[in-house]
Parts: structure tokens; sequence; C-alpha cells
């Protein structure tokens, strides 16, 4: 019951509607308590021949009017507390979302998205259950299950009450041994589900394997027998699970028949009459469900519980990249400055960067070329405060980049990284990603610098045309020039192609680094490349290998060195020339 | 997020029908649970007219005869624990029916993917074909169990009450007729509102958690374009759109549901009261009978309930099965084979004109030929998307083709029964998938007539036997998540030691020397000799080192044959080959 306590403060912000809420529904418990007690009083009438029409009018109109008025509480209590209780899921997901979008790589690299989807999805609803159903039935159980015990020994017979109430316990026992036991063997069947769902999986991923020694018969096989095991762990649990309903009614029999015997006693003894018996059996039936109610309400606040445990850890994970105190709130303009002596990703013994200097003039372009892992990216990431915490410093103009606001430091930059990421939006959405009030004409500028126009306009519905999977599907090639349109967009100050023109043929990237040069004019640019094409134009090239650089000057100065540059760039024309069917 | 298809009325019906189609191989089973059903109803019917008559016939005349009463009341126990043992077992076997019925719609489903074509995992993500034979299926069991059962119990219960309150009393139970259409019509209502009002949420949610699922994907594009707050409003957005619909769906609950049910149970009560008060005026009245209907009249209203709390279950389960026979009706299916008798007896293998496209508009192969003599080994190189794998997969009927033709023995490919391709062609994939289980299980996959001995001679046979049996537990060693606890070498070893358990007359390798890591490469290359011996071999080959000793080097370029000769020759004439050669040796000086 640690939960309730734990989501105080939401119950306190709801405190009108709970208070309500919970009054109405032991306002329902009470009138819930007329109809038994009316039928009762009518039956006694008609037996002794005393009813008369407008007894029987004022009988109806009370029936009548009790259920009118439960309709109408009925009602506003579930608007009330399940309303409240998908606000709360509401709220809850709103602050996730929020603590989410401060988070860094960092932490994005520690926890899957599936993982982070659990949390939102299947954690946040049980934690909305326990705030609307967990609620209802601690209330509604107390409440319905004293009242009814109360009207039956106060306005009945305490004596046949206590009688009847012999067997109950039992049924709260059974149900809630049966309760566990189904958790056991539900358990087992969740997994021989898994086992049959990663079977498929697997079988799906090797099809081609299966079809080349052609298993399939075998393979099918292997999944019947598979799903066989799937209905043995299933019937294990229907065999629990179908005790439930013949348990109970086993039990409210018994309690049943006890109150027609002992019942049958009192009325002979003329302690009640039989109107009170059939009341009193209509109060039996109305005792069966807080009985059941008090059961589920441990399942779902121990779920309750675990879940909101899970959600407070995650928005308990402090933001790792802040912007310090007095952080600077001036453009972000200038020369860069990058003196790295070391930096190692978290948790990695490795280096990723040693001994990384170099200074790059406002206005000029830089290249960086090495293998995959040679520490390109990695530099990127430092420049954009994706991480932090490396031996050395980088500075921005006149400021180390970290004493600025974060937000004025990424407003310099236009990042184009390399596993270029497309929102499921409308092409113009994501040209215009960071800036959704662009005019249309701006956007058809930047996406004729990335020589990206031409393409879009064939697609069906031009700009407005859905990227993604219910969309159009884009080629590699161009959703990197989308990417570049998009940073382009921004007009940054200093613009960072990491690895962008991979995908694109040699010609189109050629025409995108030139209409670059031409509008780029005392900006600074960085390029990333495999392909020492895409570089060749570089004021400056530095050749990295193993995090360090190792080659640094213009591509003249690097080929006249024949070192490690020059023998990339002679394996790359041949390539080219593989590439082309060998006709250059 | 998975696309929710849009259902009209009628597709509703078809599917449900489709469905319902599946009961029939249980017919029997499903009678006897029903007569047991029926069973339970019955007792259900009696228990109350028992009590009527104790009240009737002895309570209110203060009449007490021993046997009658010890009768009566033996009877009245014999009738609730049987029906407790009868309702236990008539609950079981429909749980058990319906998960039968699952099982036969998941093979079903399986077989069908097993027999479908490679074209349509192309376009099918395995992600979606996986949630149509697990999770699909198991939301129509939550119907079958949840709702059909609850149903078909439901309608019982209601005629069981009716004949019971004909037989105490014709007027009463006509008046209590007036019930239905009312109940009915809420029903009605609840089902028209609750498509349009459960469907809107379902969909909300599923865009709430699309747009959380991208958001968290491309958070760092969203941090380095600064758009956080732009995100956070348009998330806050749809949370709220998705919460409006959460307070509009409990609104429709809370006045079609329990509430409403209820506030008919306490109409029905008056019409109860009222018959009652009225006729006692003129007649007298058994109080039993009275009795009698007000706990009827509460039975019948516990199943309704029921079954309109689970209506949603329904509805969603209409979904999943539409999109499961969706499947089930594919018919993108694997190549068709003529059935006949043809034998690979040398295995000669060749291309006529072959002529292919995987999407009928560009043609990956165009006018293909070659022969590939018995025993010889036929090298296919060229660069990515050259045409070289798709020779492959023609050859092993991954895919139909229409233009040209394949030969094996003078046969065409098309005329040799599935059976025997599979065994006489040994198939080597560029990624050497391990399935979970052993090395032991994933050398003779599902073959149990291969013994102990065979799986070891064809490991040792490719020199995997070294690395085996430096494991912990040798051939019995697990193989987890496809193998990833071995280096792709080895994998590749056991997936030669399978392709040779087969003891195939072809061998066809699709770049298997791809991805070898330096340790195992050795190994690699002289087991591949050894396996190509006295083999016709069909070899892709990026390393052209692997491939200089082929009879035939054939040069792909766009779908075209440029270049073919042997290595020899293919060097002297200076071309595409000779480039390859070059890059691949480092030798860079020559050329430019």
């Amino acid at each position: 019951m640690k939960v309730f306590l734990d989501l105080g403060w939401f119950f306190k912000e709801r405190k009108k509607q709970y208070i309500v809420g919970i009054i109405m529904l032991m306002v329902v418990a009470f009138l819930q308590l007329l109809p038994p007690k009316i039928i009762g009083y009518v039956v006694d009438e008609i037996r002794l021949g005393t009813l008369t029409g407008g007894a029987l009018l004022k009988d109806l109109l009370l029936l009548a009017g009790a259920a009118i008025t439960m309709y109408i509480i009925r009602y506003y209590w579930r608007m009330m507390i399940f309303g409240s209780a998908i606000l709360l899921a509401r709220q809850l997901r709103a602050r996730l979302f929020e603590h989410f979008t401060r988070m860094s790589p960092r932490f994005y690299q520690k926890r899957r998205v599936g993982d982070l989807m659990a949390h939102a999805t299947n954690d946040l609803s049980a934690v909305q259950q326990t705030a609307g159903a967990g609620v209802l039935t601690l209330v509604d159980s107390l409440a319905t299950g004293s009242f009814v015990i109360a009207a039956m020994a106060i306005t009945i017979d305490w004596k046949l009450t206590l009688i009847a109430l012999i067997p109950m316990p039992i049924m709260a026992y059974l149900t809630n041994y049966y309760g566990k036991q189904l958790h056991n063997r539900f358990h087992f069947a969740q997994e021989a589900f898994s086992s049959l769902n990663d079977k498929t999986q697997e079988s799906i991923s090797g099809i081609k394997v299966i079809k080349t020694f052609g298993q399939e018969k075998e393979d099918i096989q292997d999944f019947i027998q598979l799903s066989d095991d799937v209905v043995e762990k299933n019937i294990h649990v229907a065999k629990v699970d179908s005790l439930f309903d013949p348990t109970i009614s086993a039990i409210v029999g018994v309690s049943f028949f006890l109150s027609i015997v002992f019942g049958a006693r009192f009325i002979i003894a003329g302690d009640m009459t039989v109107g009170d018996l059939i009341a009193f059996t209509a109060y039996l039936g109305l005792l069966v469900w807080p009985m059941l109610a008090f059961g589920w309400l441990f399942n779902i606040v121990e779920r309750g519980r675990a879940s909101y445990d899970r959600i407070r850890a995650l928005l308990a994970e402090p933001a790792d990249i802040d912007d310090a105190s007095h952080a600077l709130d001036v453009k972000a303009q200038g020369d860069l400055k990058v003196h790295i002596d070391e930096f190692k990703f978290p948790d990695d013994e490795r280096a990723a960067l040693k001994n990384v200097h170099f200074t790059l003039k406002r206005g000029e372009t830089l290249g960086i070329v090495g293998k995959t892992g040679s520490g390109k990216t990695a530099i990127l990431k430092l420049l954009l405060r994706e991480f932090e915490g490396y031996e050395g410093w980088i500075t921005y103009g006149d400021h180390s980049i970290n004493s600025y606001k974060k937000e004025r430091l990424r407003s310099a930059i236009g990042y184009v990284p390399q596993d270029h990421f497309l929102f499921s939006t409308t092409i113009a959405g994501n040209i215009a990603f960071a800036n959704t009030s662009a005019r249309l004409e701006e956007v058809y500028e930047a996406s004729r610098l990335a020589h990206i126009h031409e393409d879009i306009l064939n697609f069906t519905s031009e700009y407005d045309t859905i990227v993604g999977e219910r969309g159009v599907s884009l080629s590699g090639g161009q959703k990197q020039r989308i990417s570049i349109a998009r940073a382009l967009m921004m007009k940054p100050e200093l613009l960072i192609l990491d690895d962008s023109l991979s995908a694109v043929d040699a010609r189109t990237e050629e025409a995108i680094l030139e209409s670059l040069k031409a509008s780029r004019v005392d900006e600074t640019t960085i390029i990333t490349a495999h392909r020492l094409s895409a570089i060749q134009h570089a004021h400056q090239i530095i050749v990295l290998h193993e995090g360090t650089i190792v080659e640094k000057g213009s591509h003249e100065e690097l080929m006249i060195l024949q070192g490690r540059y020059y023998e990339m760039y002679q394996l790359q024309q041949l390539e080219a020339l593989v590439e082309m069917g060998g006709e250059a | 997020m998975e696309e929710q298809p849009k259902l009209t009325d009628k597709d509703q019906s078809i599917v449900l029908r489709r469905l319902i189609s599946y009961l029939k191989p249980h017919k029997k089973v499903i009678i006897f649970a029903l007569f047991l059903l029926g069973l339970t109803v019955l007792g259900d019917v009696i228990g109350p007219i028992l009590i009527k008559t104790f009240i009737d016939d002895y309570l209110t005349v203060r009449n007490f005869p021993q046997g009658p009463l010890i009768g009566l009341a033996s009877a009245y126990i014999f009738i609730q624990l049987s029906n407790v043992f009868i309702s236990y077992f008539q609950l079981l076997k429909f749980q058990e029916i319906a998960l039968k019925i699952i099982q036969q719609m998941r093979i079903d489903v399986f077989t069908k993917v097993q027999n479908l074509g490679m074209r349509y995992f192309d376009k099918t993500p395995a992600g979606s074909i996986v949630s149509r034979v697990t999770n699909d299926t198991e939301a129509i069991k939550d119907m079958f169990v949840s709702v059909l059962v609850g149903f078909i119990q439901s309608a019982f219960l209601v005629v069981g009450v009716y004949i019971a309150m004909f037989i105490l009393n014709v007027k009463l139970a006509l008046v209590t007729l007036l019930l239905l259409p009312i109940l009915f019509l809420i029903i009605r209502t609840y089902r028209r509102y609750s498509s349009v009002f459960y469907q809107d949420l379902r969909e909300r949610l599923s865009q709430l958690n699309a747009k959380l699922a991208e958001s968290l994907q491309g958070m760092s594009m969203i941090q380095a374009f600064r758009q956080e707050p732009r995100l956070k409003d348009e998330f806050n957005d749809i949370n709220e759109q998705h919460w409006e619909a959460g307070k509009r769906n409990i609104k429709m609950d809370s006045l079609l549901l329990r509430p409403a049910i209820d506030l008919v149970y306490a109409l029905a009560l008056i019409m109860l009261l009222s018959y009652f008060g009225i006729t006692s005026f003129n007649n007298t009245i058994e109080v039993g009978v009275i009795y009698a209907f007000v706990t009827y009249i509460d039975r019948f209203f516990e199943p309704i309930n029921q079954v309109m709390q689970r209506l949603s279950i329904f509805q969603q389960a209409i979904v999943a099965a539409s999109r499961v026979f969706k499947l089930l009706d594919e018919e993108e299916l694997v190549p068709a084979q003529a059935n006949t008798n043809a034998r690979i007896e040398a295995g000669k293998i060749e291309f006529n004109n072959v002529t292919f496209s995987y999407d009928g508009k560009t043609d990956v192969l165009k006018n293909i030929s070659f022969t590939a003599n018995p025993g010889e080994t036929v090298a296919l190189v060229g660069h990515t998307g050259s045409g070289k794998s798709s020779i492959i997969n023609l050859l092993m009927r991954f895919y139909e083709f229409e233009q040209g033709d394949i030969l094996i023995d003078g046969e065409s490919v098309k005329n040799f029964k599935v059976q025997e391709l599979r065994q006489k062609m040994g198939l080597v994939l560029q990624d050497p998938f391990l399935f979970f289980g052993d090395i032991e299980s994933n050398i003779r996959l599902h073959n149990q007539a291969m013994t102990d001995e065979e799986v070891r001679a064809s490991a040792e046979f490719v020199q995997a036997d070294a690395f085996i049996n430096q494991l912990p537990d040798g051939y019995k060693q697990k193989v987890t998540e496809r193998g990833s606890t071995f280096s792709s070498g080895q994998r590749q070893l056991v997936a030669f030691a399978r392709t040779m358990a087969t003891d195939p007359k072809i061998l066809v390798l699709d770049e298997a020397t791809a991805n070898i890591d330096t340790e195992t490469e050795v190994a690699i290359q002289s087991s591949l000799e050894k396996m190509r011996q006295g083999r016709t071999t069909i070899a892709i080959a990026h390393r052209l080192s692997t491939i200089q000793d082929a009879e035939l080097i054939l040069v792909l370029h766009q779908g075209e044959v440029v270049e073919r000769g042997n290595h020899q020759h293919l060097l002297a004439s200076k071309g595409l080959y000779h480039k390859m050669y070059l890059l691949q040796n480092g030798i860079v000086e020559e050329t430019v």
C-alpha cells in the first residue's frame, strides 16, 4: 500500500475529485442496500396481505429513485476517479518525455529505446491502474463489504450473519491461493510463448538456410512441437483459471444453504420473516464482489508499486551535461582551436582520441579522414558537447565551448550525422526541422544547395511527401542530401558533415561541394569522409589513425608526403575505376 | 507501430465467419462441452425452483415432514455439487478447444510462411511476420477464451432462465421479455460508439507511442537542432488528444456499461415487484415464486455484464484476425516445381540467356549464359550490385524467372523436385546462420538419420573439428543468440560442415569468405579447396585470390558478363579483372 503514499502528491493535487469520488462510491455502496430490503419488505406485505397500492407505489418509486441516483453517481465517480487516473498517466508521460529531452547521448548509450518505451507504456499503465482501479477496489471492497455485513447484522439478524459468513474467509483464502498458482503457471506459459516467438523469429531470419537445406517440413514439425508445449502450459493455466468460478459458486452455495436452513429455523422461531430471508440471500450475493476485489487489490498495488519505482528511478537520472552557472549567452563564432590530449568514451578503457591538436580559422574548411574507428566522429561529438570529460580544451572564438550556453553553441552548428535520421513527417517538415516557420522559398533554396530539389519534385506530393514507412522510401543518397539541406536551413556558422556524402555518386558530390563553397563565404566547414574526393578541396586535411593525427596538411602537401593519405588516394582512384566497370 | 486496417461491418462479419469455421474440426468436443454447459445451466435454473418449493410448500405453511425435506435438501446439495464439478470441466474444455484452435491457426500461418517465396521476405519486415504468427494469434485466443465462450454461456443461461420463468409464470415471463430489446439496444449502441471511440483511443495511443519511439531514436538530432521545446509541445499535443480520447471512452463506458446494465436490472426488479404487487391485490401469490424470479433476474444480468466488458477484446481480435488471414491468403509463393523424377547425376550446369528482374522494371541480369561442366569451378566476380547473388538466387530457385533457362544435367531446374535440388545442391551463405541448439544440431539440422560419426566426419572434413574439440562441451557446445559467441570464421566452418554432411553434387558458395577473421582464414581456404574436389562449384568471391584456379571466371557488371576466361587469360587481357586484381593486391604504382 506504500504506493498510495508515494502517489500522495497526485492525490493531493486532485484532492477534490478523489474525496468526492470516494464519497460517491460510499453512497453507491449504501444505496445498493436498498433493493434487497425493498424486495424483502414487499414480499412480507404480500404474504401478510397487507400490501396497499399506495405502499407499493412508494416502494417502487423509492427503488426507481435509488436506481437512477446510482446510475448518475456511478457515472460521476468513474469520471472523477478513472478520469484522474488517466490524467496521472498523462502527467507522468509528459514528465518522462521532458526528461528524455534533457538526457545526453551517454544515457541513450546505456539504455535501449525498447526499454525506455516499456517504461513509458507498460509501467505507466500499471501506475494508472493503481490510481484508478486500485483506489476503486480498496474503497469499494471495504465500503460495500462493511455496509452489506452491517445491513445483514443490524437490519436482519446478527446470528444468521455470522453463520452465513463462516465459509467466506475460505473463499478469500482459496482465490488468493489460486491467484498465486495462476501467477506461477502463467509465468511458464509466458515462457513457452516466448520460446515459440524466438523460434518463429529464428526461422524467419534463417529462412534462406532452411530453404537451402530443404528443411521446411522439419522446421514446421519443430514449430508444432513448441506449439504443443504452449498448449500444454496454457492448459495448466486453464486448470487453475477454471477453478475460480466453480469455487466461488460452491462457497456462496454453502453460505446460501446455511442461510436457508438456519434462516428457516429463525423464521419458525419468529425471529425473522420470509421477506427478511429473501433480502438476506440477496445481500449474500452482494458480498461476492468485495471478496474478489480485495484479492485484486493486492495484485494491482503490487504491480503499481514496482512500476512506479521504475519510473521514479528513471526520472531521477541527472542530466550529465548542463550549462555552467554563468554560461555565455553570446553568439558562438570565430576560430576553432582543438587541443585534446586524451578522450575516452564512458565505460571504455581505450582512448578514442589522443593528442589531437589543430586550429581551424573562421571561413576555412577542414577535412578529416581515417578508417572506421580512427576517431573522426569522436572529435565531432566533443565539438557538439555530446560528451565531456576529456583532457585538454576546445575553444570557439575567444571562449571554451563549455562556457557557452548549450543552446547558443548548438545554434551555431549545423550537423549532418552519419546515420541520417529523418522524421516521419513531410519532406518540407524534415528540411525545416530547426526552423518550422521558414518560408517555402528558403526550403527550396536549401534543397537546391544540397542538390535534392529536383528529386523532391519528382515525388508524388513533392515537398509534402511523407518520409518513412507510410510514405516514400528514400535512397541512402536522398536521405543524406535531405539531412544536408536540413543543416543548411540553419545557415550555420559551422557546418559539420560527418561522412554525409558517402551514398551520393561522385558527380553529385562534386556539385554539392561546389555549391557549398560558393554559398558559405566566411563560414567554417568540417567534413569527415572515407572517400577522399569529398575533402580534397579542404584548406586543411588531418589524417587520423587510432585516435591520433598522423598526417596534416593540404591535399597537395599530403600527396607529396607519399604517406598514408597518398596510399589511400591511389587505392580509391582504382576503386572508382572498378565501380564504373573499368571504363574511366 | 503496426497500421490498423479499417474494417467495414461486412469485412468484420467475413472475418468472424472465417474464424468460426476453425471450430468445425472440434465439432464433437464442442458438442460435448455444450452439453456440459447445458447441464450447468440446468443446475443453475433448478436450484431456485427447489428453494421456491421449500418456501412455498413447507416454510410458509409451517409444515416440516422430515422425509421430503431431507430429500429436497439432498437434491439441492447434489445439484450444487455436481454443478461445481461439471462447470469446472466445462470451463476447462472450452479453454482447451480455444487453445487447440489457436495452435492450428499458428501452425497454418507458420506453414504458409515456410511456403512463401523470397520475394515476400524481401518486402515484409521479419518483425511483422513474427507478429502475425504469435501476437496476432494470441489476440484471437483471448477472443475465443473470454468473448466467444462468455457469449455462448450467456446465451445458454438466458435461454435457460427464460424457460424456467415460463414454467413458473407465463404472464410474468412474457413481461420480462421486454428486457431483451432494451438490452439489445444498449449493446448495439455500445458497439456502435465503442467501435468509433475505442478505435480512436487505440489509434491515438499508437500515435503517441510512435512519436515517443521516434523522438527517442532521433534524440541526438532533436538536441543538435535545439528542437526540444517544439517536440515537447508536439508530444504534449498528442498526449492531450490521447487523454481526451481516454476521457471520451470512460464517459462512454460509464454511460453504457455496468451502470446502464444495473439500471436495467433495477427496471426488471420494478417490473417484477409491480406485477406481483398488483396481482396480490386480487389473488394469492406464492412468495417462493417471487424469490425464484428475483434470483433468475440476478443470474441473468451477470454474464451480460461480463460480455459487454469484453467487447473491446472482440474488436481487437477481429483486427488481428484480418491481418492473419491476409497473410494466409498471400500469393507470393515459392516457385513451383514440376513433379518429375529427374535426377542430378553428373552436376553439369548451364545458364542459357537468362534475364531476370526483381521488380519487373529494372533487369538485374541480362542475357547470362555460361556452362559449368561436372567437377569444374565457375567463379563470379564483380562489384556490389553487379548481379552475382542473383545468379545464385535463380540457380537455387529462390526466385522464379521467366526469360531463358537454367539446365542441370540437361534438364531445366524447374523440372526437379525440390527435395532433389536441395539434396544435391549445397549452398554456403555469406552470413553463416547458426540456430539455437548446439554445434552438433547445427551440423545435422533436422536430419535425424545422420549418425554422430557422420556429423564428426563432415566436421573433420572441413577441418572444423580442431576448434570444436577445444570447446568445453565439444560437439554439444551450446549455440545461443545466432552463434554470437563464436567468431565468424568458426561459424562459417560449422556451416561448411553442415553443407558437407549432405554430400552435395553441386556446391554454391556465396562470398563464403567475405567476413572471415584472419585466424580461421587459412583453415577456411584449405577446407574450401577440399570441398570443391569432385563437385561442380559456383562461387562468388570478393577475394580474387580464392578463385585463381577456377576453370571459368565471369566478371559481371550491371547484370552483364563483361569478361570471361581463366585467371591467366583475364589478367593478360588487362581489363576490369586486372584492375580488381591490382586493387586487392595493393599494387598501386602500375595503374595511375
